[in-house]
């Protein structure tokens, strides 16, 4: 399924003001300026985002995965890979460069994967005028398939997926990686439509 | 999923299960391995687990109702009350160990190395009944341990690194001694040193003298320039450590405790049982030195033990080659001095020699001059015996004057400068022929053609006419003298027939004899014949006849002053040449000169 144009423009911005709390609240927490590149959003269906993931994102990934419920429910999926997520533990901890990821190495990943998606669900949630509410964020480590299957064995329903993804960017030293999130929806049409009623309110 | 995000979950739609789910909810409050507290949505504490009385010290009783906030106030500071606000707006946090440390201050349950507080992951997240948000739940984990594991994991990452670093630095550096000290400022930061110095026997003399330090007031560095508190420590290989060194009543102990140092670690480099020094690293502040330090130094001196001895080894090596190069640079000079002697004194000996014969030539003059008037004007006077003994005295000194011309012809030739160049060898013996009876020319075949040389033109023609003239002398009384000159062209220079050296061997000569053979060996040469059908000379005599003074078997028969061949090899060794003779009684001689090809 295709967006038109114009409700891609309104996804987009609506995501980048999550986007813009969660660069925020990364900055207060590491004392780094970082910033959000302005994201690529699209949609597919479930069966199709295999291949457009592998083709954004190589080998074994670190997955925050957070459900949400409520009027729009879902599963929310940040996905780093391998180095971006060595990168950024490496940067907000200060702690000398490890080859793997260690426990408390991933718990890093998994609290700033949780605030990325808590930024995005939250901007959801007010900007729509929806209570959604989140489960703790869980971390994997596995490859692009195995989170693919993850979300799809959650049974919940699933149909479509907004892919979001964008770089991230840290001005301290000019280094980038690569963050994806996907929004599993059970319902677009309600996504949709809440987003149209947006679109009416800032408009009007 | 953790228990923890069971809990968070949205109630199920179907009927409670009240019996499990007290049974989990008991479970909870009693057994479960974390911290677990829910708050109302002002956050008041309504469940306070077992955990969490075990590790607060608050009982459940004392703490249920009260506001958490007022119960651990820095939560507050710590700008953390905002992860309970949006709890309640439905979010959910997880606060990691490394960024936060702890979410309660609660006492870390490994006192001695664990810091103050328990760190831990904590996770916060709202409470749903019935849609609706009811107040917050907080999960706590303590990550003392585990992070203790991967501190000390870290600590012996690090350890490996700085190890392998040093390996690295002391198998890549040829002179450990002056490189050693940036690596050292490098190690006693990651140690956290203060302080470190270097003694190093001196290879010579033995003596542990002060090689490096870095960190030492300038004063102090004078009193330990001769290690002077170690003592104890450079005899055994075993690493001394020093503990509280203020405190310490060991006189021995006076330097380190006038500078300062709290604690010292000394550790005798030896290699091979070979003791080359100590190496020691102190502190300011701390008051003593763990295993796990010395082990890493005791490996770091090791390695700088097999790198200096290396050194060492390399140091007397490069000595003893300068020892051999000046000795050899010794024994040149003599070489050269004495060379210089001796020509000096061959110089000497040939003006000696030349003025001698030039000055004996008046004397022998005068006696033949004086016989000539007794036999001319006193013949009738003196009796017949007189007469005859006069007679052959006036032959002597002819003999004489022939002698002391030849001499001096060989004493020219050896003092003689020369300048090589093409020469034609047809118009020396044209010259040569000229001067000679007309029987001569007769007797002398020219076999054309005669290839160039170089040589020096007078020197040729004296070579050359000496051997015609020997080739005419040499014939049996009633014989007629036949003579064949021709040249060949060799590829090899042939080694003179006389290998000894010629006497009268002037310096100048000796230069060029050294550039003559070798040089020109791949130089085509040509080889210039004498052949004669004469007496021939036997094979024993070869070598000899080139010798100054040398006549042949037929000395008796044949006049001569033993010259003519010794002035031909000496001409034909000044010119870079060699000559020869092939012979045998009754078949002639045939006589070579090699010269270098024109």
């Amino acid at each position: 399924m295709e967006l038109t144009s114009s409700q891609r423009d309104a996804l987009t911005e609506l995501i980048n003001i999550g986007y813009a709390r969660a660069a925020a609240a990364l900055s207060e927490l590491t004392g780094h300026r970082i910033s959000l590149e302005v994201p690529e959003v699209s949609v597919h269906p479930i069966p199709e985002i295999t291949v457009k993931l592998q083709q954004l994102i190589k080998g074994e990934v670190a997955s925050v995965n957070q459900v949400f419920s409520g009027p729009i429910s879902g599963n929310a999926i940040l996905l780093l890979d391998s180095e971006a997520a060595l990168f950024l533990n490496r940067l907000l901890t200060d702690r000398p460069n490890m080859p793997e990821l260690d426990g408390a190495a991933r718990e890093v990943i998994t609290e700033v994967g949780n605030i990325v998606l808590n930024a995005c669900l939250g901007a959801f949630g007010n900007l729509l005028k929806i209570q959604v509410s989140f489960t703790v964020p869980s971390l994997q480590i596995e490859s692009v398939q195995k989170v693919i299957s993850s979300i799809t064995v959650a049974d919940r329903g699933l149909e479509y997926a907004l892919v979001i993804h964008t770089h991230f960017h840290m001005r301290v030293n000019d280094v980038s990686g690569y963050l994806v999130i996907i929004l599993g929806v059970t319902s677009l049409e309600t996504l949709l439509l809440e987003l149209r009623k947006w679109e009416a309110r800032e408009l009007g | 999923m953790n228990s923890a995000e069971r809990i968070t979950l949205p109630e199920p739609v179907s009927a409670p299960d009240s019996k499990n789910e007290l049974a989990l909810l008991s479970w909870i409050r009693e057994f479960a391995p974390y911290g677990i507290i829910t708050l109302d949505r002002a956050f008041h504490i309504s469940i306070w687990n077992h955990w969490m009385e075990i590790h607060s010290s608050m009982r459940s009783e004392d703490v249920l109702g009260k506001d958490l906030l007022s119960l651990f106030p820095d939560l507050d500071e710590r700008k953390l009350t905002l992860y309970f606000k949006r709890a309640l707006e439905g979010e959910s946090s997880v606060l990691s160990t490394a960024l936060h440390h702890y979410l309660l201050a609660l006492p870390s349950p490994l006192r001695e190395t664990g810091g103050r507080h328990m760190l831990q992951t904590s996770r916060i997240a709202p409470l749903i009944a019935h849609g609706a948000v009811c107040g917050i739940v907080i999960v706590i984990e303590d990550v003392t341990q585990r992070e203790n594991q991967a501190e000390i994991l870290r600590q012996q990452h690090g350890r490996d690194e700085i190890l392998s670093w040093a390996l690295a630095h002391f198998l890549k550096t040829e002179e450990p001694r002056k490189t050693v000290r940036q690596l050292f400022f490098k190690i006693a930061e990651y140690l956290d040193f203060d302080t470190f110095f270097l003694y190093l026997r001196n290879i010579e003399t033995g003596h542990l003298g002060l090689h490096t330090s870095g960190g030492v007031p300038a004063d102090l560095e004078r009193d330990l320039a001769d290690c002077p508190l170690l003592g104890e420590a450079v005899k055994a290989p075993e690493i001394v450590v020093f503990h509280q060194v203020q405190t310490s009543l060991n006189p021995d102990h006076a330097v380190l405790k006038k500078a300062g140092v709290s604690a010292a670690i000394a550790i005798p480099l030896f290699a091979n049982d070979r003791p080359l020094g100590l190496l020691c690293f102190a502190t300011w502040s701390r008051e003593s030195i763990t295993a796990e330090e010395s082990d890493l130094l005791r490996t770091i001196a090791q390695y700088l033990a097999i790198a200096v001895d290396r050194e060492n080894t390399n140091l007397q090596l490069q000595n003893a080659r300068m020892e051999l190069s000046t000795h050899a640079q010794l024994l040149e000079m003599k070489v050269k001095e004495r060379t210089s002697r001796l020509q000096e004194t061959i110089s000497e000996l040939e003006t000696f020699s030349y003025t001698l014969a030039h000055d004996l030539k008046a004397p022998v003059r005068g006696m033949i001059g004086y016989c000539n008037v007794l036999i001319e004007d006193f013949k009738d006077v003196l009796p017949p015996a007189a007469n005859l003994i006069v007679q052959k005295m006036a032959r002597t000194p002819e003999r004489m004057e022939a002698l002391i011309k030849d001499l001096l012809k060989f004493s020219e030739i050896s003092r003689q400068e020369i300048v090589l160049s093409k020469v034609a060898i047809d118009p020396i013996i044209e010259d040569i022929l000229t001067m000679r009876l007309p029987g001569v020319r007769q007797a002398t075949t020219v076999i054309l053609p005669l290839h160039e040389v170089r040589a020096h033109k007078t020197l040729l023609q004296q070579a050359l006419s000496n051997l015609i003239d020997n080739a005419i002398k040499f014939v049996d009384t009633d014989a007629v003298p036949k003579i064949t000159i021709c040249t060949e062209r060799v590829f090899h220079s042939s080694p003179s027939t006389r290998t000894g050296p010629l006497l009268f061997n002037s310096a100048e000569s000796a230069e060029l004899e050294n550039i003559g053979a070798p040089d020109d060996a791949a130089r085509l040469r040509i080889r210039i014949w004498v052949r004669d059908e004469g007496v021939g000379i036997p094979a024993e005599v070869h070598q000899k006849i080139f010798g100054i003074f040398e006549r042949g078997p037929f000395a008796e028969r044949y006049q001569g002053t033993g010259m003519g061949l010794a002035i031909v090899a000496r001409a034909v060794q000044r010119m870079g040449g060699t000559c020869g003779v092939e012979s045998e009684p009754g078949k002639g001689s045939r006589f070579w000169i090699e010269l270098p090809s024109g």
